[in-house]
């Protein structure tokens, strides 16, 4: 599905990635691991397309096509969908205007007519309920006002409603309290753990690989990945950190 | 007509182009009722006024409680102002009076030059709510005094959509105790314009709002002058300006609060906001307090930039393509200043007005065009 060959990349002129590999097939979940300024979020910007970040050497290809030709709303209609670690906040704008907004934009990219008014309704209350996250909520502006674990649940919520084929997940269980883990953990199972499906978690716990499981774990350590393994690596770095595996 | 136009040399008018008003004046107004007015529906056979280069259009109009005729306006030695004659439009609201509901008004012009004078006058808590369209191509100028009497209270609302030429607003009003006067305006169509207010806050208790959208594209220029003056204790005042400039377009907006002494517990607000879509466009603010009383609260704030690029990525990556994002956001940005216009259809027309702006622009990424 997504298949990544000696990936290379700066921001503001200094090499960050410096020659990833990593292939993921349909079904699999991938942990991503690694100390503070490893990579992983410049993974996960590189992959999603943000602007700033550039490729300088390698490929990155989604289901064979060159994803790093695609501009990022492009990608997302691809079936790509990126959780962000700092859920942005967009005054003015509300959730269930941003998420129509959204998913009709994908499905036209896909030659899909747009959702009802009513069947768009239908879908975020469903998806919101399970996140615990109310119907009030979602007429908010976008994470305008919310918790830091709202947010992230609100990120789940649209992952929800996108339905993506792969999910790029960063820090997702940051700054959440062991309720809130459980919550949204139980929401990437629900939404992502599929035969045609696969994640790529980005994380420096082991608690939200304890809810999902991954089946590969890979340590990213000075933009490259350094390890890969098993869901026991991680319980691995766990015991011993991430100084004795990386070195 | 010779026209005697202030230079940019003049403080006041540092940011304005009048430049094109002799050639606008000189032309000949066409003179034809358009077959279709922008007329909002659901008021049934209320006050409606239509004027067409500056004169009434009897048997499209229902003037209701308003008179034409000789009107009491200040200040005649504005620049512009000036130039208005003797006979205009007048409403004037007894404490006795029934609301009339929604007056609505439309200027048309269609080339040319023409100049009106307006007279609003609000007896101890009366109330009115006007709209007013500018439409067509010409120099619309007008002068309109506004005098609110004690709890009496005003909607003015007034949507600039004329396709090109010259709209320019003096207004000048005086807000009594505890009376309320709210203006919203938007800019959406392609006509230059020049707005200036001189708002003042005559008795205790008084509370004045002033909200504008301006937007402007190609080498159109927006320029706003608007002061608000507390005179008397424990007024409030609120303005809210968002300007949103592509191409080579100009906003400026100069607002200005002044606190007299005696207007202790004044609690003034001011936003001015500017975005710029393109490189080349151009936002100019300036926020201007003055105050001589010592227990005040008086908050300003400014921002001009471009619109916030980890927004715009968060939005294209969930699947929003560049140019609705952008829309988008610009659109929630303007939002701010139209969402306190009380009635529903004239607020919902107000963002119909926006929408259609946006759906003729170019809300291209300039990377894409080659702008510098």
């Amino acid at each position: 599905m997504l298949k990544i060959e000696n990936l290379h990349a700066t921001v503001d002129g200094k090499e960050i990635l410096k020659g990833i590999s990593l292939a993921i097939a349909p079904g699999e979940i991938h942990a991503i691991m690694g100390p503070n300024g490893s990579g992983k979020s410049t993974l996960s910007y590189v992959l999603a397309g943000r602007p700033g970040y550039e490729v300088t050497a390698g490929s990155a290809t989604f289901d064979g096509k060159d994803l790093l030709a695609l501009e990022p709303h492009e990608r997302a209609a691809a079936g790509i969908f990126l959780g962000f670690q700092y859920p942005v906040e967009i005054p003015g704008v509300s959730n269930v205007q941003f998420l129509r907004t959204a998913l009709n934009a994908q499905r036209r990219a896909r030659g899909q007519l747009d959702l009802s008014a009513g069947d768009f309704l239908r879908l975020s209350r469903e998806q919101a309920d399970k996140l615990g996250l109310s119907m009030d909520m979602m007429k908010r502006h976008v994470n305008v006002g919310f918790s830091g674990g709202e947010k992230k649940r609100n990120e789940m919520v649209q992952m929800g409603i996108i339905d993506p084929r792969l999910a790029i997940l960063d820090e997702t269980d940051s700054g959440l309290d062991i309720d809130a883990l459980r919550v949204v953990g139980d929401g990437i199972n629900r939404i992502m753990r599929k035969p045609d499906k696969a994640v790529l978690l980005i994380t420096h716990y082991q608690r939200l690989l304890d809810i999902v499981r991954p089946d590969f774990v890979h340590v990213l350590a000075g933009g490259r990945i350094v390890r890969s393994g098993g869901p026991e690596l991680a319980h691995e770095l766990e015991r011993e950190g991430y100084a004795e595996i990386a070195a | 007509m010779l026209l005697d136009l202030p230079s940019a040399r003049n403080e006041g008018w540092r940011w304005s182009n009048l430049s094109a008003l002799p050639d606008i004046a000189a032309r000949a107004p066409v003179g034809t009722v358009p077959a279709e007015l922008p007329w909002l529906d659901g008021y049934g056979d209320g006050p409606r006024l239509l004027f067409v280069d500056g004169k009434l259009v009897a048997e499209q109009s229902n003037p209701g409680a308003i008179d034409i005729g000789p009107v009491e306006a200040e200040p005649r030695d504005h620049a512009l102002a000036r130039l208005v004659g003797p006979e205009g439009w007048r409403l004037r609201m007894g404490r006795d009076h029934a609301p009339q509901g929604l007056v609505q008004i439309i200027h048309v012009s269609t080339g040319g030059a023409d100049h009106l004078p307006a007279e609003v006058v609000l007896d101890v808590d009366a109330q009115a709510e006007i709209l007013e369209t500018y439409i067509g191509n010409g120099w619309t100028n007008r002068l309109s005094s506004f005098r609110l009497a004690k709890g009496a209270r005003l909607m003015l609302s007034r949507r600039l959509l004329g396709d090109g030429g010259f709209v320019s607003l003096t207004d000048r009003a005086e807000v009594g105790e505890g009376a309320s006067f709210v203006s919203a305006t938007l800019a959406a169509g392609g006509a230059d314009t020049r707005l200036d207010g001189d708002i003042r806050l005559t008795g205790k208790a008084a509370y004045a709002e002033a909200a504008a959208a301006l937007l402007a594209r190609g080498s159109q220029r927006h320029d706003a002058n608007l002061a608000i003056r507390h005179w008397q204790p424990n007024g409030s005042s609120r303005q809210v300006w968002r300007s949103v400039a592509d191409d080579m377009a100009t906003c400026s907006v100069a607002a200005r609060v002044d606190v007299a002494r005696d207007a202790q517990k004044t609690d003034g607000e001011q936003s001015l906001k500017g975005i710029m879509l393109s490189r080349t466009a151009t936002i100019n603010a300036k926020p201007e307090l003055e105050i001589f009383a010592d227990d005040v609260k008086c908050a300003h704030g400014a921002t001009v930039g471009e619109l916030d690029k980890a927004a715009l990525f968060y939005l294209e990556s969930r699947g929003v393509p560049p140019e609705e994002a952008r829309g988008l956001l610009t659109r929630a940005f303007v939002a701010d200043a139209l969402e306190r216009i009380g009635d529903e259809e004239v607020r919902k027309a107000f963002y119909a007005d926006v929408e259609s702006w946006f759906t003729t622009s170019s809300l291209v990424p300039s990377e894409v065009e080659g702008r510098p």
